[in-house]
């Protein structure tokens, strides 16, 4: 039997020495090509589950299996290398505001340079080349030069898909990517991440608020509250009761067209 | 029914090593809350204490004395003080931390349970014995403890209803009181009025410039302002891969905080000697009569240790998400810091460098006043000379290029920000 493709087994965060539980025992598996979307409340560990998996954060207990491979256990070297099949977005953007469109989405090609080049900044052709492509991809070709400071939160979140694009990657980890955007922007965005899950066959995992936009774009929905897994399903399985039970008594379903 | 969830199933927390540091963390945490309560009440006490006693020997008994009782009855004076005002008023300490004392849970508290808390502080508290317990044994037996301040629902007493406010405005009275005893005497106020018609032809001579001396000055200002460069460029050179050692958020571990710690303190030791103290320094160990190299060092050792401080400041206030960003690609440290740090300080490391070198222009005349050289060191010899017209036509040069200078470096800073 084929185990599935990534596998979260147990997790735990533990912050500031016992003080706050981020995630409690949490235990899921993610098939390849997935769409899968996490919700939950805010600081229901949402962002810490997704930092788990590239470990940016070092989990406190349980395992993180991809392709086979426990990431729980690698050398911060080995680690790196994985790195650069896992692409992320977030919900602040987090580019270099000082540097240009392009110096960013390059920026996606590092794990691949020998340290030395990176350093000098001497980015092999191939590189520029796709990152104009991937600029063009998210619409952005005209803004290539452009600091990102001077760009819209949308076009600032699109530099940041063009930049997980440069790592090709099979992981698309997204960390409320529209949280921070206007509805209108939220469904292009969302859209280009349907485009890399589908056409690209990236698997998907992205933190989202709102359920409608979860539901319009996820294959799977898993909710967590107080960093316990409280649902895992279809995204047509969730129901009134249900998101009462994850968002609390008095929460309002709100509509994002 | 009626079991914990996880009852003889999971290992109670106390067995495992996480359970063990956790424990032992909380336990720390209480100790120094309390400790740090009691030593900042404490040290403040003290420094009223030795005030008052000064005022009080200066202006009633005209000696000088700092205690007027034994260093011992100072000492247990302080500690029973501390421990009172802990127990039944809001301490400056408490207040600093944003603490007080109250019912850790349930009622208010009766004054029957503050005496009672200030007769175990004495056992369980000052000796620390209360804290091999959690939570602490003393909080366990009166039921009071410091808690969050302003958690209770309670609107904060204003500053003159409590005795941290009381005490921080009579602290800043008797310091007034003590500072005039000490530095203001009758004789030298009524000379600063009565011989003010005697000064009248030295300010004369000071505005009335002598025009021959222009090219020799202009030549130490030249000197000046080279010091300024050539002390703030090598600085800069020992000063930046120093910042990054010296910044908090980088320097995390066993191994970098040491560093951090030794560094800062190092630097702030050296910021706190003055470079007027270091061209004196340098002037001896060079042994040069003259010499604008003295005070070049002079200016250049001071500039390193202000601007490690200023970049390593700047380092910690730097936006955390490129940096989380650019890991996530798989890049590896070095990327890091060149495509997530060093953008975000090239700036601001730049705009520090021009304040510091407007800083080391005016330094460098001062340095120059005991010999290190330049235009500072010209105006001394006019000064000692008696030379008022001369010294004057100096002191006016030096304002037209501090001005400029400062103007310069203003302008660019502004473009840079």
């Amino acid at each position: 039997m084929a185990n599935p493709y990534l596998v979260v087994e147990h997790l735990t965060k533990v912050y500031e020495r016992g003080q706050v539980l981020a995630l409690r025992d949490l235990s899921f598996a993610v098939e390849k090509g997935e769409f899968l979307v996490v919700i939950g409340l805010s600081g229901s560990g949402k962002s810490t589950l997704l930092r788990c998996i590239n470990r940016l954060i070092e989990p406190t207990r349980g395992r993180i299996w991809l392709d086979g491979v426990d990431l729980t256990r690698l050398s911060q070297a080995r680690m790196r290398r994985v790195r650069r099949r896992i692409g992320m977005i977030f919900q602040q953007f987090n580019l270099v505001d000082r540097s240009t469109a392009i110096g960013n989405v390059l920026t996606g090609r590092l794990g691949y340079l020998p340290g030395w080049r990176a350093l000098l900044g001497w980015f092999p052709k191939e590189d520029r080349e796709k990152a104009l492509a991937n600029l063009e991809r998210v619409g952005l070709r005209d803004k290539a030069y452009v600091r990102v400071d001077q760009l819209s939160g949308g076009q600032r979140q699109r530099v940041g898909i063009a930049r997980a694009l440069m790592q090709e990657p099979e992981i698309l980890l997204a960390d409320e990517p529209v949280s921070a955007l206007d509805p209108a922007t939220s469904h292009s965005i969302m859209q280009y991440l349907e485009q890399m899950n589908r056409q690209d066959g990236a698997t998907v995992i992205a933190s989202l608020h709102f359920l409608s936009l979860a539901r319009r774009y996820g294959t799977r929905i898993i909710a967590l509250k107080d960093g316990q897994l409280v649902f895992d399903g279809l995204p047509t399985a969730i129901d009134n009761a249900k998101f009462k039970e994850i968002y609390g008594e008095d929460a309002e379903e709100v509509e994002v067209r | 029914m009626g079991y914990p969830e996880g009852y003889l199933s999971e290992r109670p927390p106390w067995t495992t090593g996480a359970g063990i540091q956790d424990a032992l963390a909380r336990r720390a945490i209480a100790a120094r809350r309390y400790l740090g309560v009691f030593l900042l009440d404490a040290g403040a006490l003290a420094i009223l204490w030795i005030l008052v006693s000064y005022v009080y020997a200066w202006y009633v008994l005209g000696t000088t004395a700092y205690t007027l009782v034994p260093w011992w009855a100072f000492a247990v004076g302080v500690v029973e003080g501390a421990a009172a005002w802990g127990s039944f008023g809001l301490s400056l300490g408490q207040r600093l931390l944003g603490r007080d004392l109250g019912p850790v849970k349930g009622r208010e508290a009766s004054s029957g349970a503050r005496v009672w808390y200030l007769l175990l502080w004495h056992v369980l508290v000052l000796p620390g014995v209360g804290f091999l317990f959690d939570p602490p044994l003393h909080e366990r037996l009166t039921g009071l403890g410091l808690r969050p301040r302003g958690t209770q629902g309670v609107a904060p007493a204003p500053w003159y209803r409590t005795s941290a406010g009381l005490f921080v405005a009579a602290l800043l009275a008797v310091t007034c009181a003590a500072a005039v005893g000490v530095t203001v005497s009758w004789t030298a106020l009524v000379r600063l009025f009565r011989q003010a018609g005697e000064t009248v032809d030295f300010w004369r001579a000071l505005v009335s410039p002598d025009t021959s001396i222009l090219l020799d000055a202009g030549r130490d200002m030249i000197i000046t302002v080279f010091m300024a460069v050539l002390s703030t460029l090598f600085a800069v050179v020992v000063a930046v891969p120093l910042s990054f050692l010296a910044a908090r958020n980088l320097m995390r571990g066993p191994l970098g905080r040491p560093v951090y710690t030794v560094l800062r303190g190092a630097m702030s030791i050296i910021r706190s000697i003055e470079p007027i103290i270091w061209a004196i320094i340098f002037l001896v160990w060079v042994t040069a009569l003259r010499s604008a190299f003295a005070g070049i060092l002079a200016l250049w050792v001071h500039s390193i240790a202000d601007l490690v401080k200023l970049y390593a400041e700047r380092l910690e206030a730097i936006d955390q998400g490129p940096i989380e960003a650019i890991t996530a690609t798989g890049a590896g440290r070095l990327s890091v810091l060149r495509y997530a740090i060093i953008p975000q300080i090239v700036n601001p490391y730049i705009s520090f460098t021009l304040y510091r070198w407007d800083i080391n222009i005016r330094m460098a005349t001062v340095v120059g006043l005991v010999g290190g050289g330049g235009i500072g060191q010209r105006l001394i010899n006019y000064i000692w000379g008696v030379q008022y017209r001369q010294a004057g036509t100096v002191m006016i040069l030096i304002v037209i290029l501090v001005w400029a200078i400062d103007y310069l470096s203003a302008r660019l800073r502004a473009k840079l920000a």
